[in-house]
This record gives C-alpha cells, sequence and structure tokens, in this order.
C-alpha cells in the first residue's frame, strides 16, 4: 500500500511517500507560485527515488497552513496534529512537540497514546519564527544554514528586542554599524528568537521528551538556548522539516486502513 | 424564519429610526448588560444595544491609543461617523474602565441630548444591592425628568413581566441547541439573542414565541460535529461563531454577554420593582468584573459541564481587563476538569479569520482523537 502526505508550510512544500508502514522517499521543495503546482511537484520529485508513479499512491492527505490549495488531497489533516501524530511514530516517548515554522511556532503536548491533548502557537509578532531568521540572515548576510554554527562561537551576546521584529531588525541593524561582531549579534538574535518560542511552550507546559520540528530546529543555536532555559535536552529529527509530511502520510495510511 | 431577525440586526438604525418615527418616542442606546433596560422600556422609550462593526476605527483612532478596548473603539467609532445619530439618550454603566472613559468622551464629543452615567457596585453583596436600587431611582428619575413623565409603578411590573418572557423564550431557544443534535445553531442563536437588544421586546416575544413553535429538526452541516462551549468576552462578531461551524465545530452553549449572560436569571415578579431589579442585574449575572473569581468559575463550569460539551473555545477581546484577568484561573479550572481549552484574543475587525480557522479545525481534529 503506497500513500503520500504533503505539507504545504509558509516557506517550503514537503512530502513523505509510505509504502506498508515505511517511509521509501520524501522531498522538500521552496514554495514558489501555487500551492497545488508545488505540492504535486514535491510529490512527483519524492516518486522520483522509487520505482513507483503518482497513480499509484492510494491516499493522499495534505496538511499545512496551505493544505486548502491541494486538489488531489483526499482529505486535510491539521497541522497540529501531523506534527504530533509524526513526532510520536518518530519518538514515541514525545510528550512535548516544538513545531517551529517559517511563520509561526507551536507548542504541542502529546498523550501517551500520542494523541493531541493541548497546544499553543507564538502571538501575532513574527519574531519567533523563521522568516525572522531569514531577515536576519540577509541583514547580517550570513547564510541561514551557518547561523546557528557561527552565533555559538560568540563570546557573549548582544541584546536584540523580542518584542517586534521590525524593531528587532533596526536595533541589529544598529549593532551592525557599531561595529559589533555578527556572532554576538546573532547570539542575541537567536536568544530573542528562543524567548518567543518559551512563552509559547509556557503556554501548553514542558513535559519530557522535548522534540523539535520544523526549519527554525535545524539551527542549532536557537535549539542549545532553549535547552539552556527549560534545563531539559531536545530532540530534533535528522529530517526535521518532513514531520508534518510524515504525519499526514500516516494519516493518508490510516484512512486507507480504515475503509 | 431566522433570516428575519438576522436582517433586523442588519437595518438596525433603520429600523430604530422607523420605531421613533411611527411611536413617536425616544430611543436610548445601552452599553454593556448590566443596564436595567425595563427602566427606559417603562419610560415609554426604545432601548437599543450599541454595536461594533467590522470596518477599520478611522475617526476614533484620532481619539483612543491603539492598546484600547477594540469593541468600546469601534462603537465609539460608529457614533463619531454618524451612524448612532438618531440617539436620543445614552446609557453608560460603571462596569470596566474603558466603558467608564466612554462617558466622558460621549460628553465631550457627540451631541447625544441625554447621556446618563449608571453607578454599578463593584461586588456582590447585600449592601451592594440596597446601593444599586438607590441608584436605579435616581436613573428613573432622571428618565422621568428627560421624557416629562412619570414611570409608573405599574409600568416597571408590566416592563418586567415583557423582560422576563423574553427571557423565558431565550432560555427555550438555549434548550433547542443544546439538544442532541441541535436544532439550532451556536450562530443562529446569538442572532436571535442580538436580535432582542435591538428589537421593541413585545415585538420581539411576538416572533420568537412564533420561530420556537415552527422549529423543526435539520440535519444541514451546523448541526453535525463537535460539541463546543464558546466563553467569551463581549463578542457580537457573529461570522467568528459561524467560522466555527465551517471547522466542525458545534456551540451548543456560551456563556457571553453577547449570549446567555444577557438573559440569564430573571427578575422577581413579586418585589418592589426597583430593588428586583437590582437583585437580577447584580447577583444574577455571573461575569468577571464582580471580582468573585471562585463563584463565577464554579458557575461557569457547572454551565459547561450540564451542555455535555467535548471542548471550550475561550473568546476574549483584546485589552478587556476583567476577563483576560480571569482567563489563567478558567484555563485551569477547565483543565483540571479534563475540558480542553483553546484560547484567541479578538478583535473587532477580524484580521486573522485564516490563523483562527486552521486553529479551531485543529482543535476540532484533536477533539475527535
Amino acid at each position: 500500500m503506497l500513500v503520500a502526505g504533503v505539507d504545504v508550510g509558509a516557506r517550503n512544500v514537503s512530502a513523505v511517500i509510505l509504502q506498508d508502514g515505511h517511509i521509501v522517499a520524501s522531498g522538500i521543495l521552496t514554495l514558489a507560485g501555487e500551492g497545488a503546482v508545488a505540492s504535486r511537484e514535491a510529490i512527483t520529485q519524492a516518486l522520483k527515488k522509487t520505482a513507483f508513479a503518482f497513480a499509484d499512491l492510494r491516499c493522499v492527505v495534505a496538511t499545512g497552513c496551505g493544505a486548502s490549495s491541494v486538489p488531489f488531497a483526499h482529505r486535510q489533516s491539521a497541522e497540529v496534529v501531523c506534527q504530533a501524530r509524526g513526532t510520536f511514530w518518530l519518538l514515541p516517548s514525545a510528550r512535548t512537540v516544538l513545531n517551529l515554522g517559517a511563520e509561526s511556532s507551536r507548542a504541542i503536548r502529546v498523550g501517551a497514546s500520542g494523541r493531541v491533548e493541548a497546544f499553543a502557537k507564538n502571538d501575532r509578532c513574527a519574531a519567533g519564527s523563521g522568516l525572522f531568521l531569514e531577515t536576519m540572515s540577509r541583514v547580517l548576510e550570513v547564510p541561514l544554514a551557518e547561523m546557528g554554527d557561527l552565533s555559538l562561537k560568540a563570546n557573549g551576546w548582544e541584546e536584540v528586542s523580542s518584542i517586534c521584529a521590525v524593531f528587532a531588525e533596526s536595533e541589529v541593524i544598529s549593532h551592525v554599524h557599531r561595529g559589533v561582531p555578527r556572532e554576538r549579534i546573532l547570539a542575541g538574535v537567536h536568544k530573542a528568537v528562543a524567548s518567543r518560542i518559551l512563552e509559547t511552550l509556557g503556554k501548553v507546559g514542558i513535559k519530557s521528551d522535548v522534540v523539535a520540528t520544523g526549519g527554525v530546529a535545524k539551527n542549532k543555536a536557537v535549539v542549545r538556548e532553549l535547552e539552556g532555559q527549560i534545563r531539559l535536552g531536545i530532540t530534533v529529527p535528522a529530517e526535521p522539516q518532513l514531520v508534518g509530511a510524515l504525519g499526514a502520510a500516516l494519516a493518508a495510511q490510516e484512512q486507507v486502513a480504515r475503509s | 424564519m431566522i433570516e428575519e431577525f438576522r436582517e433586523y440586526r442588519r437595518r438596525r438604525h433603520q429600523a430604530a429610526i422607523a420605531w421613533k418615527e411611527e411611536n413617536k418616542g425616544k430611543v436610548v442606546g445601552t452599553l454593556c448588560c448590566c443596564v436595567p433596560e425595563e427602566i427606559i422600556h417603562a419610560a415609554g422609550m426604545l432601548p437599543v444595544r450599541i454595536l461594533g462593526e467590522h470596518e477599520e476605527t478611522t475617526e476614533a483612532a484620532l481619539h483612543f491609543s491603539t492598546n484600547l478596548c477594540p469593541y468600546c473603539k469601534s462603537c465609539f467609532d460608529q457614533a463619531l461617523k454618524g451612524s448612532y445619530d438618531y440617539l436620543d439618550g445614552l446609557v453608560i454603566p460603571n462596569v470596566c474602565n474603558m466603558v467608564k472613559a466612554m462617558y466622558g468622551f460621549s460628553k465631550h464629543l457627540l451631541k447625544i441630548p441625554y447621556i446618563y452615567f449608571l453607578e454599578v457596585p463593584q461586588r456582590l453583596s447585600g449592601n451592594g444591592v440596597d446601593f444599586f436600587s438607590k441608584e436605579l431611582v435616581r436613573f428613573k428619575e432622571s428618565l422621568e425628568g428627560f421624557s416629562g413623565k412619570e414611570i409608573s409603578s405599574q409600568a416597571l411590573r408590566y416592563s418586567v413581566r415583557v423582560y422576563n418572557e423574553n427571557r423565558a423564550l431565550l432560555r427555550r431557544l438555549y434548550d433547542l441547541r443544546r439538544r442532541s443534535p441541535p436544532l439550532v445553531s451556536g450562530s443562529e442563536a446569538q442572532e436571535l439573542v442580538i436580535s432582542s437588544m435591538l428589537m421593541s421586546k413585545e415585538l420581539h416575544n411576538w416572533r420568537l414565541a412564533q420561530l420556537l413553535e415552527r422549529i423543526q429538526p435539520r440535519n444541514d452541516e451546523a448541526r453535525q460535529g463537535i460539541r463546543l462551549f464558546l466563553s467569551a468576552s463581549v463578542l457580537d462578531d457573529t461570522d467568528f461563531l459561524r467560522l466555527i461551524e465551517e471547522c466542525g465545530g458545534m456551540v451548543v452553549a456560551d456563556d457571553m454577554p453577547m449570549g446567555s449572560r444577557y438573559f440569564f436569571g430573571a427578575v422577581d415578579p413579586r418585589g418592589a420593582p426597583l430593588h428586583a431589579l437590582a437583585d437580577r442585574y447584580l447577583n444574577k449575572i455571573a461575569c468577571p468584573r464582580k471580582m468573585l473569581p471562585q463563584a463565577r468559575l464554579t458557575f461557569a463550569v457547572r454551565m459547561m459541564k450540564d451542555s455535555n460539551v467535548k471542548g471550550v473555545i475561550i473568546h476574549n477581546m483584546r485589552a478587556c481587563d476583567p476577563h483576560l484577568y480571569e482567563y489563567p484561573l478558567l484555563k485551569e479550572k477547565l483543565e483540571s476538569e479534563g475540558l480542553p481549552v483553546l484560547f484567541f484574543r479578538g478583535e473587532e475587525t477580524e484580521t486573522e479569520r485564516e490563523q483562527q480557522r486552521s486553529d479551531i479545525k485543529a482543535f476540532v481534529e484533536m477533539l475527535e482523537g
């Protein structure tokens, strides 16, 4: 039985193909243009790594903020539920999932059976999100993928506002003008991001094991800062950006099993 | 037939103007559910609740800072834009800081001939009821001065009867909504309650009684889904209830000022009318401004449990201090009772519909298990 899950996020589209309960392929694309085209493309790319074609898929479940734009999906499932489902499948001891996406961060409390018990998302401001980190990457001229490592080399940090993404950007620019080393500014940026995420986490409570998913989870400095604040280790799956699509694929598998 | 009530709300300004012409009477605006409308009714006037609108508060923005109650700002914005020019009077109760401030602003900036500030005690107590009934005597005398006509005890008793009948009808409506499956949806119920705040009570009683006689089981989408309770501060945005229904939830009960709080508890028809009114409006409305968290929480949780819901959506207007102070206590209490909570901090002109939609969908899917 071949099924697919597709996660249409604010920045990326990811797809996971499951065959009889095993991940056989996956793919991630940066979203450009319509969700309908990009989601099909993500699945097609993933299928190229297998001997199967699109028509072989018994069921497709879509998730993410653009889930409704996937015309070929048999059904949609909420992001929160898919993140929990995917994480629990990878790590059954997970009780708190931090989904750190491009536009929003969510904290999800998961029960012993893998069910969502409660969830919360960041308040209006973008300061805790991936898009904020992208802006900082542009302002500081440090590639997104290198920001975490560079920041960990810093000796101390420079204060950056965690209240507003726009204020934070002008603060960072003034630090740059004053000649503050980039790693110190980055350390401040990551602290600000972590403090916003912690606010969200506080709304559902922290229960071990804690798992971080989504693109921001790839930033080691943010995860390290969060670990320090909550005094607990945080597990990051090998492909944190695929967890939502994995959860959707698992939903597709359940759907086929039920029918 | 429900459409007629929704339409009345939509055309509320024209309807109030038409009422004035037809009855040669005065229209008096009110804010909050602790203004005893019966006294205004007994004076032969039409009480109408002031509502906000889904539009940018461009006029109010010139007078109020951004971090103040969006509902009050929207109401005031409408008044500044002339939507309420037909008002002869306005009654502003002492309920929260923002509503209180509306008194001074209204006196200063609006051309409403009669504006009354109603003192409402903050705490529930015997002394409070005595104080409030004295205040209601003052209010009655003030209205008499305004209209030039005495408000007889007989007229007050008649108004109490008409209002109690309306409350009984709305309670019947809410019973139909609580059934499984509900005969009335949450958004329909709110349209019916809000229209009661705008229409002449006699007309509302007549039309609502007819509606209740005719109501039939239906099986459309709004009557299938996860049973939810909506706990809200001031929420006159019925689109929010429709959004919940679109996402697979059914709001089968609520504790909102623009919902059950409006008609909860009858006025004792046997006592002296003003004292009985003071007792009902002070003691029988459980709201967070009364500073008795334990009593209010016990009341709210009992209501939620009685309605057999799987989860609670809490919608607190941004900057609504009384409700926001209460929220952490309410959330903790509900979760300890095994009722999951989804929280929204609302706006009068909602700009986060899609985010709300995704959260409600997730909540519904979470409750489906």
